[in-house]
């Protein structure tokens, strides 16, 4: 089957944030009240309770003035996935049209995957000591739906198809952006990181959506999954087998000598 | 021949270990040992087997956390009581010397069983001051990247995941010194009665002036200071 990708254009959203409430709504996520923090930002980040929000950016463009950018963040069903490759418990899967699954019940909460994951984004539930992130509603989609924030949408920001296809239209549209008032619009998604089943549509660059520009799987991440589990740990049975040489070995050369019974009287001046 | 000699308390015996230096090996090796078979059930990914002893991969890593909180607390107990002892225990470090490159050298040989000549040692030959330097410094990364990894949301994304790779390798090389070191501590014919000496705190007077001639010359014998 094909990828299914949900696109998501910038230049479309007014950060109404339907799609956080149909998120929790589908999902049966309860709400979580964090302190107002002084901008339109309804929490700090995604959490254990909240699968996708809007985040907003206020910056000062000494060219455009003030700007105000805002954009949907949630897990991104990579490709290639981190989260997956560390996990010990298998508890994340690929479904065959791209979704990154997590499997609450063979989670054992030890969040390996909340620090490999490059865009941060599996998050802790300490109540239920699990980690949880967006399902891309696989649920939904496997019964012929959209995802509930791709229906919700109002403004027709997001799309949910055909990952190729949703591409050419993503690039259409970042093109008709450069030529109408955002000469530095572009795509995300297509080739980050080996490619996203979550695209985006931006007005300006990455870093100005707080979304990394080259995104990459952190070397010591892998170089602990890479290296040191599959092969350092060798070490441990070679050493044993050493000790258990000796014991053979020295036992066999303490009779051949004929000491019997003195333990560790040779050996010294 | 027997696995340890047999203890014996009709001949001389000299102190090498006090009360509270045994309490805190014997305690931490039981929590070192707890930590590394229910750490390992994640380390090797899916041997649910073993999970099965602990209960299950949450019982594991229950376990995993009340025997590093323990194993934290008799070294810290250890530490904070036998301070003396740890400065003695660095000091004696402090003399490797050549004796002790000698030692280490030689030690190959004596620990497949063959006959060497030996020169005298401290309190600690050649190579049970190596051990008492990789080790601990293991065991303090094990315990410094544990805590971080058990708490990942109170720091930094780039420690917690170079926590991951320390906490394995400092793992590793713990647990190759341990192989060994559990060896020569017991059956090993070589090192004789030195399990008694972390066992019941005593080993025979003659043994300590044949394995550590410096040692028991200072504490013991002629050269002992007044
Ligand atoms: C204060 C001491 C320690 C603390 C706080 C600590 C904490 C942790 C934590 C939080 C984990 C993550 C897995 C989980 O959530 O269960 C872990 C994994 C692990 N621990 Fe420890 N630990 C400590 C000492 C040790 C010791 C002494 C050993 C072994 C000699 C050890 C071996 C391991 C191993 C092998 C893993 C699995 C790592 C992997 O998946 O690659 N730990 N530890
Ligand atoms: C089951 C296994 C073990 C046995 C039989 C054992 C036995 C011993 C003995 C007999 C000594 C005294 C050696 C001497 O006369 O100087 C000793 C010392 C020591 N042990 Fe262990 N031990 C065990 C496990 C451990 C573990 C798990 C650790 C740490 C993780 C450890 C750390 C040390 C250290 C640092 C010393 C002092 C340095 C030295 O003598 O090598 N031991 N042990
Ligand atoms: S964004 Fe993170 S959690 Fe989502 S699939 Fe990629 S690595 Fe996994
Ligand atoms: S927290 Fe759960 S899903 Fe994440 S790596 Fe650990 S067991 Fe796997
Ligand atoms: S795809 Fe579903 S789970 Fe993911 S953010 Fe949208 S509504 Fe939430």
């Amino acid at each position: 089957m094909a990828n299914l990708a949900n696109l998501y254009d910038v230049s479309k959203c007014t950060a109404c944030r339907g799609c956080q409430v149909a998120c929790k709504n589908w999902n049966q996520l309860p709400a979580v009240i964090e302190p107002f923090k002084g901008n339109y930002q309804t929490h700090e980040d995604t959490n254990g309770d909240t699968f996708t929000i809007i985040k907003f950016f206020e910056s000062e463009d000494p060219v455009d003035g003030l700007k105000w950018d805002f954009i949907k963040r949630n897990c991104m069903h990579c490709l290639d996935p981190e989260c997956m490759k560390v996990c010990p418990k298998q508890a994340y899967t690929k479904t065959s049209w791209g979704a990154t699954l997590h499997d609450p019940d063979k989670c054992i909460g030890c969040q390996y995957c909340a620090a490999a994951c490059p865009f941060e984004i599996p998050k802790y539930r300490k109540r239920e000591d699990v980690i949880t992130k967006c399902t891309m509603c696989a649920d939904r989609v496997e019964a012929g739906m959209q995802p509930a924030c791709a229906a919700t949408c109002p403004a027709g920001a997001l799309t949910f198809g055909d990952r190729d296809e949703l591409i050419q239209v993503a690039e259409a549209r970042a093109k008709f952006l450069r030529a109408n008032g955002f000469p530095r619009a572009t795509i995300y998604g297509k080739l980050e990181l080996g490619g996203l089943n979550n695209l985006y549509v931006l007005t300006d660059t990455p870093d100005k959506f707080g979304l990394p520009v080259n995104p990459k799987a952190s070397g010591n991440v892998t170089f602990w999954q890479d290296w040191v589990q599959p092969y350092f740990g060798w070490l441990i049975p070679l050493m044993l087998t050493a000790s258990a040489t000796s014991f053979v070995t020295s036992r066999l050369i303490a009779s051949k000598n004929g000491e019997h019974g003195e333990h560790g009287e040779g050996g010294h001046e | 021949m027997a696995l340890i000699p047999e203890y014996r308390d009709d001949v001389p015996r000299v102190e090498r270990f006090n009360w509270l230096a045994r309490f805190s090996h014997w305690g931490h090796t039981v929590t070192f040992l707890l930590c590394l078979f229910t750490g390992l059930v994640l380390f090797l990914d899916g041997v649910n087997w073993l999970a099965a002893i602990f209960g299950g991969y949450r019982g594991a890593g229950l376990v995993h956390r009340v025997s590093a909180v323990g194993m934290t607390l008799v070294i810290g107990i250890g530490m904070v009581f036998g301070f003396k002892g740890i400065i003695e225990w660095i000091k004696d470090l402090l003399r490797f010397g050549m004796n002790d490159i000698i030692f280490v050298m030689k030690f190959p040989l004596e620990f497949l069983g063959f006959p060497v000549k030996i020169p005298p040692q401290t309190r600690f030959n050649g190579g049970e001051k190596g051990n008492s330097m990789v080790t601990p410094t293991c065991v303090f990364l094990l315990v410094l990247s544990g805590y971080i990894m058990w708490f990942p949301a109170i720091f930094p994304v780039g420690l917690v995941r170079v926590s991951y790779w320390t906490h394995d390798i400092a793992m590793i090389g713990a647990t190759c010194m341990v192989c060994m070191h559990a060896y020569l501590g017991s059956f090993h014919p070589g090192s004789g009665e030195s399990f008694w000496g972390m066992w019941k705190g005593t080993v025979r007077a003659d043994w300590a002036q044949h394995h550590h001639a410096v040692w028991y010359e200072e504490t013991y014998g002629d050269k002992k200071a007044e």
